[in-house]
């Protein structure tokens, strides 16, 4: 029992973090129709400006910073460079652009920082806990507790602020939200800094949970992300969230408890189409 | 109900909540050119994809020389013999134009498996396409690639392939809009000579003058219901249509 | 000949016939698929366990591998392709992970190991290396690139075109939107059938990884690189593609990081491919588009 409770906090967190890069997909998604694969590209930088602002300040609070900023720059020169420009085309043609993003940024970070697995030997300032008899980490504290914070501040700013109203109404329109006055590129500008700062804080935290970074760790989020939205109902975002914890904790008990031998990345697809099987929508998508 | 080509029972379609089309008979009569009027938002072009297979309907029926067309997919109504033009034009660009027409020449193969090896291009069917094309005055542009084509071309473009499809009832959703007065001239003798030609047509439009002009019935739609039906004359002077258009929409020209 | 050459080139034209399916799917019907590996790599086992475990020849195996390639398309092409455009890429990607998984966790399949063995291809009673077998597979993709040319004159073709065009107005004249998709779509996996019947009797040892998910990346760098949709774009792309890692021996190890950058500028300026209308070849050379169709 006690180990079903501790693979069950360890799916929780897993969810969550899956949850947050998830997000960043769905935003970008909602608002440009765009299968943003590189994002999980910018998963792995924000992973490697983490370490790197770490290693060379001690500090965890510039790490976060850093990879923030980094990676919303990275976000937008992506936006602004290949995506914005390919939006005539067919969606096949940002995608494979998506693609080689990805890519070609992996090579980057695995030429500039070596193929070799780093360490992130940082410690979370979170307390640790026992509970049920199961220990919980100041890692895994601190997981629960910075995604719930900013899956707050998302939902806050999506239905509270004008900012959140105004990119509700670009994702659904684009031409009628610049008729109605909104900068839309500047408001697609804005939603890839807050996807992208968010895939930097999802970065570290796996960094720091697995204490690893390695330039191939976007790979496997690239593709199981994207089965994700498919469930959650794309550009859904609550929908991302949940699909998100349900393979979370799905895959750990599944894998980690239950000690079934499936290969996790076809297992979140399996799930992808039975869910698309039963509703062509995704779980919380509207047709 | 013999004598009806089209009849469309109770049909509704909703959005949520919203009723876009509510509970709308409707009769089409061969040989008659019928008009589909109402304000903006009223539901017509909704009507049409209901009728054309476009959307499936939430509620009612449509029948076609007698048989069920209502949630047909468009393919299988236009293999039925019903042909249709967009309000927003859609050629295919990169073809010619007589390409386009030849596209349409297809319509009784794309059903089979066997006929679809053989070559689109052949003699007989360029030599039909192109007498559809003279039907409609733009045999001279035959070799013209249609994405370069001016929209009162494009207009008479989606007509000449609604008639391949169409040998019965076509649906023309504003072929009107936005064309220069002489095409607006032109293109009111082409459809009155189709309708001569034997074939029913069903239009929307919002141009009142051409449509007062050329059908010889009218339906108005207002909020997705019918509200009067007609001779042009009794339309004209109805009040709730009056009421309808110059109502809480303001006295604005439909655009 | 230098065998060196015939070797790299034998690769090139297996490479090419896969991709000119792939170039029916999406160059012809617009269809995005991510998965063209998965199917390639369904070719691939086919032929070498009808071969090895039941002791067919290659070429009675033949024509039950690209039927079977063609019903594995025809079942999991239907639900994907009445899907939204979006849903179809990632349902590709999905098809390329789970056939991949398919192959390495059922044992049937030889697992991590893979397939070994694989007998060459016999004819006339001659066991077919190096130039005849080059010579095999130049034959076959003279075939394919017929069965294009063919598909692109016919009315399965036109049909694909205009849909790809303009799917509402192609429905409005009588194409069904999914049945064409359809067709399309089983007609590249059944070229990526051979392709990978034949790459299993060239490579004679066959294992999951050659057809995981990068392969269809590259296989789709192919014909983007080429020009989608046009008849000697999948040919041009498989040969720069093939010829490439070649050149780039001395700097291997930029190889892939030059690989996805040409990609992204590929994609980015001439989506259309180096053959495709508007790109700089077509300049340069000051070709006339042929009415535009493909």
């Amino acid at each position: 029992m006690q180990l079903f409770f501790e693979q069950l906090l360890n799916g929780i967190a897993m969810g969550s973090i899956y949850a947050l890069v998830t997000l960043g997909l769905a935003l970008v998604y909602g608002i440009l129709r765009i299968l943003h694969v590189a994002h999980a590209a910018v998963y792995t930088v924000g992973a490697y400006a983490g370490l790197f602002c770490y290693s060379h300040t001690g500090s965890l609070l510039l790490a976060f910073l850093g990879g923030m900023i980094f990676c919303s720059i990275l976000g937008v020169a992506i936006e602004r460079l290949v995506y914005y420009p390919l939006l005539k085309y067919p969606p096949y043609v940002p995608l494979i652009g998506s693609i080689a993003i990805m890519l070609s940024i992996e090579e980057i970070c695995r030429l500039v920082a070596g193929p070799y697995i780093l360490t992130f030997p940082a410690t979370l300032p979170f307390p640790e806990f026992q509970l049920g008899g199961v220990t919980i980490s100041s890692t895994l504290t601190a997981v629960y507790v910075i995604t719930t914070a900013v899956l707050g501040l998302l939902w806050f700013i999506s239905t509270k602020t004008e900012l959140g109203l105004a990119m509700r109404a670009t994702s659904q329109d684009i031409p009628i939200a610049d008729a109605m006055g909104i900068n839309s590129h500047a408001i697609v500008s804005i939603a890839f800094v807050i996807g992208s700062s968010i895939a930097a804080i999802a970065g570290i935290l796996v960094g720091i949970y697995y204490n690893q970074v390695y330039p191939t760790m976007g790979t496997v989020p690239a593709y199981k992300t994207l089965a994700l939205i498919v469930v959650g109902g794309l550009g859904s975002m609550p929908g991302a969230v949940i699909a998100s914890m349900l393979l979370g904790v799905a895959e750990t008990l599944l894998i980690g408890y239950a000690d079934i031998p499936l290969p996790r990345d076809a297992l979140a697809f399996i799930a992808m189409i039975a869910v698309l099987m039963w509703r062509s929508e995704g779980l919380m998508g509207s047709k | 109900m013999t004598d009806t080509l089209l009849q469309a029972r109770k049909l509704s379609k909703h959005f949520g909540g919203l009723k876009a089309v509510d509970q709308v008979d409707l009769d089409i009569h061969p040989g008659e050119i019928l008009g589909l009027l109402g304000p903006n938002g009223a539901g017509k072009t909704v009507f049409f994809n209901l009728i054309s297979g476009v959307y499936r309907p939430t509620g009612g029926t449509v029948h076609f020389q007698g048989d069920r067309i209502d949630g047909l997919p468009s393919h299988r109504v236009a293999a039925r013999g019903i042909g249709r033009t967009f309000q927003i034009v859609k050629p295919f660009a990169s073809l010619t134009v007589l390409e386009n027409v030849l596209v349409a020449r297809g319509i009784t193969r794309y059903g089979t498996f066997r006929r679809l090896w053989g070559p689109w291009q052949s003699k007989s069917e360029t030599r039909a396409a192109l007498e559809t094309l003279e039907r409609v005055g733009l045999a001279e542009l035959a070799e013209r690639k249609a994405g370069l084509l001016p929209l009162g071309n494009l207009r008479r473009l989606e007509i000449a392939r609604a008639l391949v499809v169409g040998h019965q009832l076509i649906l023309l959703d504003e072929s009107f809009s936005g064309l220069r007065h002489e095409e607006i001239a032109q293109l009111e003798t082409l459809i009155r000579r189709i309708r001569d030609d034997g074939i029913t047509v069903l239009l929307i439009e919002h141009n009142m003058r051409v449509t007062m002009g050329l059908c010889d019935r009218i339906v108005v739609l207002d909020h997705g219901r019918k509200i009067a039906q007609g001779k042009p004359q009794d339309i004209q002077e109805n009040d709730l249509v009056i009421e309808a258009y110059l109502g809480s929409r303001g006295g604005r020209h439909a655009a | 000949m230098d065998a060196y050459l015939i070797t790299i080139g034998t690769l090139i034209i297996i490479y090419a016939i896969t991709v000119y399916g792939l170039n029916v799917i999406v160059g012809y019907a617009g269809q995005i698929s991510l998965g063209h590996a998965a199917f390639f790599g369904i070719g691939a086992y086919a032929s070498a366990l009808l071969t090895t475990k039941a002791g067919l020849s290659f070429w009675e195996a033949l024509p039950i591998v690209i039927l079977l390639s063609g019903l594995i398309g025809i079942v999991l092409g239907l639900p994907s392709l009445r899907l939204r455009e979006d849903f179809l890429a990632i349902t590709t990607i999905g098809i390329n992970f789970i056939v991949e998984a398919l192959f390495l966790y059922v044992p049937y399949f030889g697992g991590a190991l893979g397939i070994g063995g694989i007998p060459r291809v016999v004819l006339f009673g001659v066991k077919l290396k190096g130039m005849a077998f080059f010579l095999l597979c130049l034959g076959f993709l003279a075939l394919v690139i017929f069965i294009c040319w063919w598909f692109t004159r016919s009315w399965g073709g036109v049909a694909c075109f205009a849909l790809r065009e303009e799917e509402s107005a192609a429905a409005s004249v009588g194409i069904s939107p999914v049945r064409f998709k359809l067709l399309a779509f089983v007609i590249g996996t059944m070229m990526a059938g051979l392709g990978g019947a034949l790459y299993a009797h060239y490579m004679r040892f066959i294992s999951a990884t050659d057809f995981s998910f990068p392969m269809s990346i590259t296989f789709l760098s192919m014909i983007v690189l080429g020009g989608m949709g046009t008849l000697w774009g999948p040919l041009l792309g498989a040969v720069l593609l093939g010829i490439l890692p070649e050149l780039f021996r001395p700097i291997v190890d930029y190889r892939i990081l030059f690989y996805t950058a040409l990609l992204l500028v590929m994609i980015r300026f001439q989506p259309a491919g180096l053959l495709g209308e508007g790109s700089i070849v077509h300049k340069w050379l000051i070709l006339k588009p042929a009415g535009g169709r493909p």
